[in-house]
């Protein structure tokens, strides 16, 4: 037990190694890139402009500081944290599907699945070091970067108001709630890794069964399946459920990559866009955590179960280099 | 003495193809088996067998152990490197010692990291930075710090120069090599590890086509030089193979016994590389 412990935690850190730039090095690198974007606004225009949040409520805030109370200070910090929050788990996403979608496909195709094989690892303890990664190292990597990126972004803002002879203390850190707003996003990885755990489920499987391209696999064979499911249900059933099939899959992207929003609207999610200023960070983990009382989310589960069990299976039986 | 491997009437299909027919070999500690055979005979699918990789029909056992059932649990005995340049490419060299440290639990990581000193490779260097030669190195040096009880290498020079090629084999023979443990080796330079192969396999069409120790094959083939004059007397033996040299005949014979022809001329011990090429010719023709 100990041992497969030790070497489960190596797994976790080979993983880690190799996909470096991608989890630690993505959020970090849009951290810098969205401060640039705000430094540029802000020398670019006469007025100070900060439009990063896109909100009036900051450009406000900066223009008449003093006069605004904290209460909207905080509100408009709130706001800017969520908003970069929210971009945050969409990108992690992103980042989790290719990851995913390579993970059991580039040592078969590079060879190195015989170096992987030839080490006392079980192919049980492979794949679920994938999808572990997937549901905690890649996330944990991303409230990393999301923690460096705002305070970044805070120091940045500070020095403006340092130059403009503001104390950023009193106005900026004094009125930023980290606990809620970082508390928001862990709480959000960990319900969209829930959420997205089907669709992680299922692209480990498309990365262990393709024989090439493991991408057109994993998209185009569901297409091409709902397809057939709707003509079929079309023409021979006469339209009974003709949406369920890619309205499923479209509620577990949608749900995957908007956490924050997956408590709010439950039958008509798609129509449902997360909004940052309708909500405050409490509330946005409280919905969250409501909204995992769904039974779809139970339905996801036993289908990832399934691919991933598939997916070992595959890894263990068939690739056989 | 049991031996480390037993295989028993292994088969495998690969559709209606198949790629082992009625495979039965034994292999004992100590040795050092050369498993020789043309391309698509079967040599890499017998290998595959044994390292757990891919199923087969049959009786097989590796140090007691039904290798696909137990794959992982194998590899804590057995090593393989089963192509060159199979190492990931994006891994440091310490981080793949350290890797290997962690799951492996009878790596020696000292042992490694002086065997690695030997060599250009720096535990700075990403793997896809070395030349192929010095990743060969850099797996052999990690496979020689296992403390394992079998060694597979499946054409583990193919592609490299002639001078890391007899490094290769001169490193694993010397530092490694003692009689408590195994080396199954394939390639299809022959002539390079003939002198370090205790037992030689020749495989063809998926099947075994001669299992000796290299002394047997010593004392059944031989090779003479026949001159002109008894050309006729020595075809009426039956050679394996004729070529023709400077007017005189090299003959290739399996013979019961050295008296039977010496009489015809100059007898040589055969080169295993000739003695593949004439075994592999045989119901050729």
């Amino acid at each position: 037990m100990k041992n497969r412990m030790k070497t489960f935690w190596a797994l976790l850190k080979l993983e880690f190694w190799e996909h470096k730039g991608s989890f630690f090095k993505t959020p970090i690198i849009i951290g810098v890139v969205l401060v640039v974007m705000a430094l540029l606004s802000y020398f670019t225009t006469d007025r100070i402009v900060l439009d990063v949040s896109g909100g009036d409520n900051l450009q406000l805030a900066i223009g008449s500081l003093q006069q605004v109370s904290d209460d909207k200070i905080n509100f408009a910090l709130d706001v800017l944290m969520l908003m970069t929050g929210s971009l945050y788990h969409f990108i992690l996403f992103i980042v989790v599907f290719f990851f995913l979608l390579g993970s059991l496909y580039d040592d078969r195709k590079d060879g190195s699945i015989l170096f992987y094989k030839s080490l006392p690892v079980s192919d049980t303890q492979t794949v679920l070091s994938k999808i572990i990664t997937a549901i905690l190292v890649a996330p944990v990597s991303f409230v990393f970067g999301l923690v460096v990126s705002h305070l970044l972004m805070f120091i940045v803002i500070s020095l403006i108001l340092l130059i403009n002879g503001l104390n950023p203390f009193t106005i900026l850190w004094s009125n930023v709630s980290f606990i809620e707003n970082w508390g928001a996003f862990m709480v959000g990885c960990l319900v969209q890794a829930l959420w997205a755990l089907p669709l992680y489920g299922w692209l480990l499987f498309a990365s262990s069964v393709a024989k090439r391209r493991p991408f057109l696999l994993a998209v185009f064979a569901p297409l091409m399946a709902g397809f057939i499911w709707y003509w079929y249900n079309a023409l021979v059933n006469l339209n009974l459920f003709k949406f369920g099939f890619f309205q499923t899959i479209g509620m577990l992207f949608a749900k995957a990559t908007t956490p924050f929003a997956t408590g709010i609207g439950h039958n008509d999610f798609e129509n449902v866009d997360f909004d940052p200023t309708e909500h405050t960070s409490g509330e946005v983990i409280h919905n969250m955590l409501n909204g995992l009382m769904q039974i779809e989310l139970l339905y996801g589960l036993l289908f990832a179960t399934v691919t991933i069990g598939l997916a070992i299976y595959i890894r263990r039986y068939r690739n056989t280099v | 003495m049991s031996a480390l491997l037993k295989a028993h009437n292994l088969n495998k299909h690969y559709g209606k193809f198949q790629a082992l027919k009625n495979i039965n070999i034994d292999i004992n500690r100590g040795k050092v088996v050369g498993l020789i055979g043309p391309n698509g005979a079967g040599k890499t699918t017998l290998l595959k067998a044994v390292l757990g990789l891919a199923p087969c029909d049959g009786d097989l056992s590796v140090l007691g152990i039904d290798p696909f059932k137990k794959r992982a649990e194998l590899m804590k005995d057995i090593c393989f490197i089963a192509d060159v340049a199979v190492l990931p490419k994006w891994i440091q060299v310490s981080q793949l010692l350290d890797y290997t440290e962690q799951v492996h639990p009878n790596f020696n990581r000292n042992k490694a990291e002086d065997l690695i000193a030997k060599t250009k490779v720096n535990l700075k260097h990403k793997v896809k930075e070395l030349s192929k030669g010095m990743v060969a190195q850099l797996h052999l040096a990690i496979v020689m710090a296992i403390d394992a009880q079998l060694l597979v290498l499946d054409e583990p020079t193919l592609g490299l120069d002639i001078l890391f090629r007899k490094e290769f084999y001169d490193n694993l023979i010397n530092d490694y090599f003692n009689n408590e443990r195994t080396i199954i080796i394939t390639t299809h330079q022959v002539e390079e590890i003939e002198h370090i192969l205790t037992d030689v396999v020749f495989i063809k069409d998926g099947e075994i086509v001669l299992n000796s120790d290299m002394e047997s094959l010593t004392r059944d083939f031989f090779e003479v030089m026949v001159s002109q004059d008894n050309y006729e007397k020595a075809m009426t033996l039956e050679p394996l193979t004729v070529k023709k040299v400077f007017g005189r005949y090299i003959m290739l014979f399996k013979a019961a016994s050295r008296q039977q022809v010496e009489i015809l001329g100059e007898v040589q011990r055969p080169s295993v590389s000739d003695l593949f090429v004439a075994i592999m010719k045989e119901g050729q023709s």
